[in-house]
């Protein structure tokens, strides 16, 4: 009897998974966006390694509630900048 | 006699050299045509005026191209030039193992953070947004260069 064998090599994410890493992709992605709104130039280097250091240091973890939790840092770090760069303009 | 004056002026401000750009002089023949009187001097002033524009049209075809403003256009050999450019100006990657052809998370050991970064240093050098859906299929400088060729209509 032929049984269904799924086709996905095993290192395939799950669907949460892909989706949740397409979600820290884009978090990344406008973050450093919004680093590049910083007026001066030392602080938004020191912004992006912070950034960078941050979400590489957290990059092996695998429990999902972790990283729900660090996205929503990820989040709430993301809008206080946008704020203070729309109070500073 | 006035008109006497004025054409000579305006015969004065066509003889400098051809790098002068039109626009200083047309500038500088409204101010001349302006200061003298209405009705036959204007007249004077236009004709004498389109004559030396005339002139200046049938030399600047010696000025190779005129570029009003815009940049140069983009070639396939210099968009990859500055793909290229903007790769080995990058941290992390190695410049000798750089190719065109090589993959960044299989051939340079790269993550998919530093193709992240590395697709925003592409939008910083070519002035242009990639959205992330397209930005995260680029993972060769081969791609991107196939990509920004597509996106600026570049054929060669």
């Amino acid at each position: 009897m032929n049984m269904v064998v799924s086709r996905l090599p095993p290192a395939a994410l799950s669907l949460k998974q892909f989706l949740q890493r397409q979600r820290v992709l884009g978090l990344y992605r406008n973050m450093l966006r919004t680093i590049k709104q910083v007026p001066d130039a030392a602080d938004q280097k020191y912004l992006r390694d912070w950034a960078r250091d941050e979400f590489k240091r957290n990059k092996t973890a695998t429990n999902p509630d972790a990283i729900r939790m660090m996205i929503t840092q990820a989040n709430n770090h993301l809008e206080e900048l946008q704020t203070s760069l729309a109070l500073a303009r | 006699m006035a008109a006497r004056v004025l054409m000579q002026c305006v015969r004065s401000l066509a003889r400098p050299s051809l790098r002068l750009c039109s626009a200083n002089l047309t500038v500088r023949a409204a101010a001349v045509s302006s200061t003298a009187p209405h009705r036959s001097l204007s007249f004077a002033g236009d004709s004498a005026r389109t004559r030396w524009l005339d002139q200046t049209r049938i030399s600047s075809l010696s000025v190779s191209c005129r570029q009003y403003g815009d940049l140069p256009p983009l070639t396939l050999g210099g968009i990859q030039e500055r793909v290229m450019y903007v790769l080995k100006l990058y941290d992390k990657i190695n410049p000798e193992k750089l190719q065109v052809s090589s993959h960044f998370m299989k051939d340079l050991g790269l993550d998919s953070l530093d193709q992240v970064e590395i697709i925003m240093a592409m939008e910083d050098e070519f002035g242009f947004e990639i959205p992330d859906a397209e930005a995260e299929k680029l993972m060769s400088p081969d791609e991107i260069v196939q990509y920004i060729a597509d996106k600026k209509d570049v054929y060669e």
